[in-house]
């Protein structure tokens, strides 16, 4: 007891172990997980990474179905950090997807933007829309995902037609 | 005096997690108890055999619970490594055990410091999170995250150590040790927290056996039981682990045997840092999880069970887990009775409960 009791007085001198967060910063240790940077020049959209993450917060929308051109989706507040898609990405090495060592800062009055978070986040400017567009999205890119297998079937088809006739 | 009705829980300052108990007492003992269970289902299992594949599976089974999210990786990924025949290199266990021991380190730090504060002796409680605070840092620096450390991944690990990091680790658990020991002492001798602790929720080694009470509880009481020292899913044989056991099997005895396992494990993690073998953190695997497994790992709160079968496809038909706070609930109903009220909340603490494992 008495010994516990030199231990309490010795913490009333001592510094505090807390740190003062908002008015001293609180920086990141290294290695840390943060947000998941792209770099769509490296890109081969070989889709890897949205299949491995585990809450679905990469999307991959296709534009224009007749060429198969691809936009990356991002969404920063739903993703888990775990960096899968990092391990997963077989161009991680030069860049193509990259985990930063900072942290994302909240969803607040402004939506942070940067080009290299993808298309989704750059588009939208009221915060408050963001779960709506999002779920929008999921959607869009679902239904673009089901008429490029379409496309892609349809164009098969065609081809064999090709190849009998010529036959 | 007539009977008297008391909620606990689910919502409860001295409770960490909800779970809801009913107390009838008579001046102020207890005579009868009634338990809800269940607040936090997130239909874990179910969302394991529909919306996952076996290569993220482990992502989600790592969130079925903040303090021993690595216990369920582990379980996880012990058996899927089992059904895919794969071999891992030395390097990547002895980096597993690191992680998992730390984590179990902070897990009893902070069910002891819970116990502390609910006994009224806050100061011990602070003195107890600063350390755990410590052994969280060395965690995110290890796994780049405090909680979900997602360190597990099918044929290793996911993160390497570099000769840095490992001296840094290794002062600041050289730096712990004294404080840890000195924590150890306050909790043994330590005259009012004695007051609250010994000799109440008292279980005797027939009771923990006749319940199947698994972890530091059934340890405390002199059971020896321990997955790491029954089975061997790691090496721990190599890096010093010794079973921990007390006779009392009360509030404190429980608190000691977590005391005692933080300091086994802290040597473990000196003996590993100083003898990690060199070689990859990862294998490839091959092939899908074809067959039925069953896993043992010892969680920080006792034995963690995991079946799993696959068919051959990218999904698992079933995976259960069983987690050790479900096998240690039912003693708690009989050791209630006949107790104090203001007692209650101690024993609730000393048993670690993680409802959200419970849950799932």
């Amino acid at each position: 007891m008495l010994k516990m009791f030199i231990e309490s007085f010795k913490n009333l001198i001592s510094k505090p172990q807390t740190l003062k967060y908002p008015f001293e910063p609180s920086p990141e240790p290294k290695n840390y997980r943060g947000t998941i940077f792209y770099n769509e020049e490296l890109c081969i959209f070989c889709d890897k990474c949205e299949n491995i993450c585990p809450p679905g917060a990469i999307k991959f929308e296709v534009i224009d179905i007749e060429n198969g051109k691809k936009q990356y989706n991002y969404n920063p507040y739903l993703c888990i950090y775990c960096g899968a898609c990092v391990d997963a990405c077989p161009k991680s090495d030069e860049g193509c997807l990259s985990q930063s060592d900072k942290r994302t800062p909240a969803l607040g009055r402004e939506v942070v933007k940067n080009k290299k978070l993808g298309y989704f986040i750059n588009k939208i400017d009221n915060p408050r829309d963001f779960e709506k567009e999002w779920e929008k999205l999921e959607k869009r890119a679902k239904l673009s995902r089901e008429k490029l297998a379409e496309h892609k079937k349809q164009q098969r088809l065609k081809k064999k037609e090709q190849i009998k006739k010529s036959n | 005096m007539g009977k008297i009705t008391i909620p606990f829980g689910s919502q409860h300052v001295a409770l960490p997690e909800p779970v809801s108990f009913l107390f009838d007492t008579q001046n102020e003992i207890i005579s009868d108890v009634h338990v809800n269970l269940g607040y936090v289902h997130r239909g874990i299992e179910k969302a394991a055999i529909t919306k996952f594949d076996y290569t993220n599976l482990a992502f989600l089974l790592t969130r079925v619970c903040g303090l021993c999210s690595i216990t369920h990786a582990s379980g996880y990924i012990h058996g899927l490594e089992y059904l895919l025949n794969a071999e891992i290199s030395k390097r990547a266990e002895y980096l597993r055990m690191l992680v998992i021991e730390l984590d179990r380190m902070h897990s009893h730090l902070l069910a002891n410091g819970h116990v502390a504060e609910v006994v009224g002796y806050e100061n011990l409680f602070m003195q107890t999170f600063r350390y755990r605070e410590k052994v969280m840092e060395i965690l995110e620096r290890l796994t780049g995250n405090r909680v979900q450390f997602d360190y597990y991944t099918i044929g290793g690990v996911r993160r390497d150590i570099d000769l840095e990091d490992a001296k840094e680790i290794k002062k600041e658990l050289l730096e712990l040790k004294p404080k840890l020991e000195k924590l150890t002492e306050f909790f043994e001798t330590d005259y009012t927290f004695g007051l609250k602790t010994k000799n109440i929720g008292k279980i005797t080694k027939e009771m923990a056996l006749e319940y199947g009470v698994v972890g530091p509880i059934a340890r405390a009481s002199g059971v020896k039981t321990d997955a790491r020292a029954e089975y061997e899913y790691l090496p721990y044989n190599e890096i010093g682990y010794k079973l921990q056991t007390r006779k009392d099997g009360d509030v404190l005895a429980r608190n000691l045997v977590r005391q005692d396992e933080i300091l086994n494990s802290l040597e473990m993690c000196l003996n590993i840092l100083d003898n990690l073998p060199e070689g990859e953190i990862k294998v490839k695997t091959k092939g899908r999880p074809k067959g039925e497994v069953f896993v043992r790992v010892e969680a920080p709160r006792g034995e963690c069970f995991y079946y799993l079968k696959g068919n051959g496809s990218k999904i698992f038909e079933r995976v259960r887990i069983r987690v050790p706070t479900y096998a240690n609930l039912p003693i708690l109903k009989d050791l209630f009775i006949g107790e104090k009220y203001s007692d209650a909340q101690a024993i609730v603490l000393s048993f670690d409960p993680c409802m959200s494992c419970t849950a799932r």
